[in-house]
């Protein structure tokens, strides 16, 4: 820009002092009808993923100073939060749980967020156990079976100074599985950890009317070239152009579809029923709570302790049998649950579709063989369902081409949609807002423009495949456990067993869940 | 129940049964309690035993009805007495059936009152082919060596109404007869005893051989496939019910009257050999 002007001018330019000269420059990138505000990181989507990457970025030295916008088309305004005199369980649970592995607890703690969960409504679990509903095998994850994961190789590892295998048996833990938090409990903590930062702008209630690029650059010489960067057009004709655009807007993001990046998957033709039920068992505080699953051919049926004498509810099925659960009042809807536990398929297709749950589960439950069929011997039984609690949603399974595109990142639900049952939704989100945090410091520390493919090409190259891995692995382990013919069911129960007998195998798949 | 048989070695563990096996590998010094009344629980290796010895000793002597009762029995687990008992639970009448768990017995089935009804109904065929083959409703052995109490009512039940198969049909208590039976109700129940004991055809004359491939053979395959479950026909809620009405629910044809075809045959012949002389 200042070759362009006369030397006489370049003259009398530099004998100003420096104070005056750095606001010339200034006035070059304040926002002015010419190009829009420009801000290093623009995160579309305030659900967990976009608030964690925030969060994850301002808790970096190297990330801390960017300037970030936050836009959601919703208020994101904390719940009401009971104050410290009440007792935390005035407010019913929401039926929106999510089961938070000790990895994602971790960075939650790490990020400053954690501290502001409201403990008293999370419930971590030490146990989980998982069977066939057809067979009766199954796999229970017993917090005994971590401490034999001490095999051989961390053994060796041990002896050797310096290595990192001898470390993993000795990390601290409960030997909790996961974790059982609200959706709500966990987005109002990050809430609040957000609107404590400094340099994060909060556009909340405020939809993007339209992502364009730039406007292409003028021959003057002196504007910014910005013909290359995402601009988001807001109500009261604002424009916010963004060196990174973050996509963390859920399912349907309009960021993707900015970025043409394609979605590939399938509807899986399933709606998962979610509820808050109470049971018959008086919890203590302290005493160690258990998830369980049963894996019936029309889809899982899991139960996930919440605090008290609380659970979660998730069960998957076909989108008939799940607006017919949603239509049955709530004495009938508990019985179709602790049937859908205990009884034989047969039973339990009959009682669903000829509405005879009620009437008929007392006198099934005597007559069928409990043990035989897999039911745990600790597993509760279910007293009533909080009213009001009865929804359900589709299931399906996307994953996005790509995760990255020029000056474009996708996080979350936006790069990919997975079954719930093996609750890895959430995590998988957390997981990607730290890898993507990580990449992005990396990327400062070395100099690099953040919206560059030399700094994102790392956070696609570690998330894309072990998503892909994880969305692939649960999508087969439905559809194995789908079938109902003989062999199928043979193989799988055959696997169950074996797996059930491998104490190491299965404390290797907790810890790999505990990071 | 853990067995004493297996050590508990980690490798010897992966080669454990699965567990409805395994419920089965006890030990014969600590045989588990029975389930029900005159529940004799068997382990893997006794109820081998049972199923070879008894297929022998019927197929020796088909008569030995216990044999035949403790073959059924022996083979129907774990897989076709509990897919019986699905197709049970299935149907609206299958499962009263299972909840009422009725039994026929010459107390609990009067047959002074089946008599007396119109004819062409169920209940007055089954008394009069009752009488006109000799036998009464109590012949029929108790289940014992079916672990479930669900499933070994079903098997007693299919047991019980075996006879009102043979009314419905009129195929008569002789081998021919039976085996024709027996034809029918493994195309209808899957149970293996049934199909095991068509093995018995060795045993018919050539000329009953012959009617069995023919006429019988087809006829019990053709049925006992495309009609309904027998054994959700709530039998003492049919006695009053027409037989051909019945029939045409189940979708089962009368066949060949056997008797009057053997009587017709023995004529024929006597006539053909007093012509020779």
């Amino acid at each position: 820009m200042l070759l362009s002007t006369s030397p006489a001018l370049r003259a009398s330019f530099f004998a100003l002092p420096p104070s005056l000269r750095r606001a010339c420059y200034a006035t070059a990138t304040s926002p002015s009808a010419s190009h829009p505000e420009i801000f290093d990181l623009v995160c579309v989507g305030g659900g967990p993923a976009g608030l964690s990457l925030i969060s994850s970025l301002k808790s970096q030295s190297s990330t801390k100073r960017l300037k970030i916008a936050l836009i959601d088309a919703q208020k994101l305004s904390a719940p009401p939060r009971t104050g410290d005199g009440d007792a935390s369980g005035t407010r019913e649970f929401s039926n929106r749980c999510s089961s938070l592995t000790p990895a994602s607890v971790k960075f939650l703690k790490r990020i400053g967020a954690w501290e502001n969960v409201e403990q008293g409504r999370v419930q971590a679990y030490t146990g989980m156990e998982v069977w066939d509903g057809v067979s009766g095998a199954k796999i229970n994850f017993d917090p005994m079976d971590r401490g034999r994961v001490a095999g051989v190789v961390e053994s060796l590892g041990r002896l050797v100074p310096g290595s990192g295998f001898g470390r993993g048996a000795e990390d601290e833990g409960a030997g909790e599985v996961a974790t059982m938090c609200e959706n709500s409990n966990l987005t109002a903590a990050l809430v609040e950890r957000v609107r404590g930062l400094e340099g994060v702008e909060v556009l909340d209630g405020t939809k993007v009317e339209g992502i364009e690029l730039g406007p292409e650059k003028e021959k003057d010489g002196m504007s910014l070239d910005l013909s290359l960067w995402p601009v988001l057009r807001l109500p009261g004709n604002r424009k916010i152009a963004a060196r990174l655009l973050v996509g963390a807007d859920g399912a349907n993001s309009p960021v993707r579809t900015f970025a043409d990046i394609p979605s590939k998957g399938w509807d899986y033709n399933q709606h998962g029923v979610v509820a808050t039920l109470q049971l018959d068992q008086v919890q203590d505080v302290s005493a160690p709570r258990k998830a369980f699953q049963r894996f019936l051919p029309t889809g899982p049926i899991a139960l996930l302790p919440l605090p008290g004498n609380k659970a979660s509810l998730v069960w998957s099925t076909t989108t008939a049998l799940a607006s017919h659960l949603k239509s049955l009042p709530p004495a009938e809807f508990t019985a179709a649950v602790n049937a859908a536990f205990r009884l034989l398929t047969t039973d339990i297709s009959y009682m669903l579709t000829h509405s005879t749950a009620s009437q008929d589960l007392d006198w099934r439950e005597s007559q069928t063989d409990l043990r035989a069929l897999g039911l745990p011997q600790d597993f509760p039984r279910v007293d009533s369902v909080v009213s009001g609690s009865i929804a359900s949603f589709p299931l399906r399974m996307r994953h996005a081409s790509t995760y990255t595109g020029h000056r474009i990142a996708l996080i979350g639900d936006a790069a990919h949609t997975i079954h719930p049952l093996a609750g890895q939704g959430l995590n998988l989100g957390l997981a990607d807002a730290e890898s993507l945090a990580r990449h992005l410091a990396i990327g400062m520390e070395a100099g690099m423009d953040i919206g560059s493919c030399w700094c994102l090409d790392g956070y696609g190259s570690d998330r894309w495949g072990k998503n892909n891995a994880v969305m692939g692995v649960v999508d087969k382990v439905g559809k194995v456990f789908g079938a109902s013919a003989g062999p199928v069911v043979w193989a799988r129960s055959l696997g169950f067993n074996a797996v059930e007998r491998l104490g190491w195998v299965k404390g290797g798949l907790m810890r790999g869940a505990s990071g | 129940m853990s067995s004493s048989l297996l050590s508990p070695l980690p490798l010897r563990s992966l080669l454990r049964l699965s567990p409805s096996l395994r419920a089965q590998t006890f030990s014969v010094l600590s045989r588990p309690p029975p389930n029900y009344p005159g529940h004799v629980p068997l382990n893997l290796i006794e109820r081998g035993a049972l199923a070879v010895g008894s297929a022998l000793g019927s197929i020796t002597n088909p008569y030995r009805h216990d044999l035949v009762a403790a073959l059924a029995e022996a083979t129907s687990s774990p897989y076709f007495i509990a897919r019986l008992r699905r197709a049970m639970l299935a149907s609206p009448t299958g499962r009263r059936i299972l909840r009422d768990k009725p039994r026929i017995t010459s107390r609990s089935m009067s047959l002074e009152k089946l008599r007396l009804l119109p004819e062409g109904t169920v209940g007055r065929g089954y008394a009069a082919w009752l009488d006109r083959e000799g036998v009464t409703p109590d012949t029929r052995d108790p289940v014992r060596y079916i672990d479930d109490p669900e499933e070994a009512y079903v098997m007693q039940r299919y047991r019980e109404t075996h006879d009102f198969i043979h009314a419905i049909t009129g195929l008569p208590v002789i081998i021919e007869g039976e085996l024709a039976i027996k034809a029918f109700e493994f195309a209808n129940t899957a149970l293996p005893m049934t199909g095991l004991s068509l093995a018995a055809i060795v045993r018919l004359k050539k000329a009953e051989r012959e009617r069995f491939w023919k006429v019988y053979g087809p006829w019990a395959m053709r049925n006992g496939l495309k009609s309904g479950e027998c054994m959700c026909v709530y039998w003492e809620e049919e006695l009053e019910t027409d037989a051909g009405v019945l029939r045409e629910r189940l979708g089962i044809e009368m066949p060949p009257d056997l008797r009057k075809t053997r009587k017709r045959e023995r004529e024929e012949k006597r006539r053909a050999k007093e012509g020779v002389e």
